[in-house]
């Protein structure tokens, strides 16, 4: 995300890996999986307070008197994190991209807007055709893959399904926290609604990201039983291939190493490689 | 030569005697003076009753004497019993006065003013005019909510804690002299400085009734009282046995009153009553900074159209929410695994 294009691949033991993400990214990931986790463990015990397990989970994290904490902890961490990452985001988005368009040729609401948009992790058309291709693969109606490009819609989905959760399990959770202070500006009521949001969207995130998520770079026949990319920050050449093959060939193109190309992922792969050998 | 024996055999019994008194449990107080135990301390006593019904006569000792009613003689409760073997016996009259004098005012005590207490409360069987309430047989009495409850004792010294100081009796020995004294009136009182019964006992003893369908249905109640209570932080924290945490009573009934005096939250001097409700939730245990407007939470959330149709669709958004999102990945995921075991078929070819 950060580098430059030829700098991207490492090639280790024979091997090639693709750079996906910077320590300070995998940090915030670190931190957010971490938080995730442990809100989960302390969260879900009390909303399905009958279950015959979540007498014995909450027990782990010291019971009603200690969990409480842990999760209000873990709930701030992730806030200040989400918070972080706004700030890094925008960081990276004006000195990457605004302050060399100011420079280049000035600046205005609508390159602006139009800088907003060509943010990779912005979703447009191309999402769309992918979904589309996808289901077609799945449908056995084509025998390709998407082409991905750099973040595809899959990941587009990861990062900014935490831009929808957080600032709603957030805001609903302080507020049920400082009850006191919030009922000086609000009515009571607005807790109930806090809870059910709380409640609920906790359930999506944890369903979202521990079937969806989770199936993706972990459980998957390609990847299982763990992907690495988020200790080491790089792809394997194959995943590449199988997610981001659009992106995987500029990235070799950029590196010279087109005859290196493998062909995109299918059984009749050969027949659509465009520049590239077949091994 | 008989004059030793007869010496020899009073020393002997003298010893045992004195024996029996130190080999005697510490809390083996209980006021067996009918000698009731000689038949019911056996683990087996039972019998099926005329109605069918299956009845433990056992009476398990260690645990009796550390209840409430330890001092209680059992012809105290069960009055009709009068020799041994008896005949059936009557269902106990809580409001009989037993034979334990009330130490302020030295009379003989008995429960009679909690029945005039529930007179007055919202679980009366007579209405206004006096006469039987309809469905009177829902109306609870005594023994609808309390069985004979064991003593709580607290520890203060240090720290608080459950159990007796040891401490504390110490300084207790300073005047009085009996053990048993010490004992039972230590546990009266600090039983009685909290709650006998956990937050979610009284939860379930409320709920016997008020999660009744049928019964919440005959009157027309807006809530399984107990149910919705489980949806809140409230009851969660309850389930997981925090005694620190609001029960019913300590929302339903007036502070300083009895427990039993408990009023309907249409009656203006209810604490319950939309103009009291505030003095409740700010009150100085509960949170003491909050606006009146913390009154307006619903602590009896069902999230049903009927009881708040704005809360019922914020949760049908939620669900759909869930459900859109999940399902249709999830059917992704599903079709991948699919498509991975048949790499090879494809209906038609891309050209």
């Amino acid at each position: 995300m950060n580098k430059s294009k030829k700098n991207i691949i490492r090639i280790k033991n024979g091997q090639k890996y693709f750079f996906r993400f910077s320590v300070n990214q995998r940090i915030q990931h670190f931190i957010l999986a971490t938080c995730v986790i442990v809100l989960a463990l302390t969260g879900f015990p009390l909303k399905f307070h009958d279950a015959f397990w979540a007498h014995r989970l909450y027990a782990l994290f010291g019971g009603i008197k200690a969990a409480p904490i842990v999760h209000k902890t873990a709930g701030v961490v992730m806030l200040l994190l989400f918070v972080y990452h706004c700030i890094y985001t925008c960081y990276h988005a004006y000195v990457g991209q605004i302050i060399p368009l100011k420079e280049k040729e000035g600046l205005s609401v609508g390159k602006l807007v139009k800088v907003v948009l060509s943010h990779p992790f912005i979703p447009n058309l191309k999402d769309v055709r992918d979904i589309i291709g996808l289901l077609k693969y799945l449908f056995f109606l084509s025998d390709k893959r998407p082409d991905g490009t750099e973040w595809t819609w899959k990941e587009k989905m990861d990062f900014w399904g935490p831009f929808w959760g957080i600032p709603v399990l957030g805001i609903s959770g302080l507020i049920m926290w400082n009850k006191e202070l919030a009922t000086q500006l609000i009515p009571g009521e607005v807790i109930n609604f806090c809870l059910i949001a709380h409640s609920d969207e906790a359930l999506l995130a944890a369903l979202f990201l521990f079937i969806w998520h989770w199936y993706n770079v972990h459980f998957s026949t390609s990847v299982f039983p763990m992907g690495t990319v988020f200790i080491t920050g790089y792809l394997q050449e194959e995943l590449m291939v199988e997610e981001h093959y659009q992106y995987y060939k500029e990235v070799m193109k950029e590196a010279g190493l087109e005859h290196e190309i493998l062909p995109p992922h299918g059984p009749h792969a050969h027949e659509h490689v465009e520049g590239g050998s077949v091994a | 030569m008989v004059l030793k024996r007869f010496c020899r055999f009073f020393l002997f019994g003298s010893v045992l005697f004195l024996l029996s008194f130190f080999l005697m449990p510490i809390d083996s107080f209980a006021a067996d003076i009918g000698n009731c135990l000689l038949c019911h301390k056996y683990p087996g006593l039972s019998r099926i009753d005329e109605n069918g019904k299956f009845r433990l006569l056992f009476v398990n000792e260690p645990i009796f004497n550390n209840s409430v009613h330890a001092k209680v003689k059992c012809e105290g409760c069960h009055t009709d019993i009068k020799k041994i073997p008896h005949d059936t016996a009557k269902k106990v009259d809580c409001l009989t006065e037993c034979h334990i004098k009330e130490p302020s005012s030295e009379q003989q005590f008995s429960h009679q003013e909690v029945a005039g207490f529930l007179t007055k409360s919202v679980h009366t069987k007579l209405d206004k005019e006096q006469n039987p309430k309809q469905y009177v047989e829902d109306m609870p009495y005594c023994k609808d909510c309390h069985d004979n409850p064991l003593y709580r004792p607290l520890s203060f010294f240090k720290r608080v804690r459950p159990g007796i100081s040891e401490t504390a009796l110490g300084r207790c020995r300073v005047c009085h002299k009996k053990d048993e004294f010490i004992f039972r009136f230590y546990n009266h009182v600090t039983t009685r400085l909290h709650k006998i019964r956990s937050p979610k006992n009284i939860a379930e003893m409320c709920g016997r009734c008020h999660d009744d369908a049928q019964l919440v249905a005959r009157h027309n109640l807006s809530t399984k009282a107990v149910f919705s209570y489980g949806e809140t932080y409230h009851g969660k924290a309850a389930a997981f046995l925090d005694e620190r945490i609001p029960d019913c009573l300590d929302c339903h009934v007036n502070r300083g009153e009895s427990v039993h005096q408990m009023l309907s939250h249409t009656d203006p001097l209810s604490v319950t009553h939309e103009n009291n409700k505030a003095g409740i939730c700010n009150s100085i245990e509960c949170h003491p900074k909050a606006s009146p407007k913390l009154a307006s939470y619903k602590v009896h959330p069902e999230f049903d159209l009927k009881q708040s149709p704005s809360q019922y669709y914020f949760r049908v958004f939620f669900i759909t929410l869930t459900g859109g999102t999940l399902l249709p990945l999830m059917g992704i995921i599903f079709f991948d695994l699919i498509r991975r075991l048949f790499p090879n078929v494809t209906i038609r070819r891309r050209k």
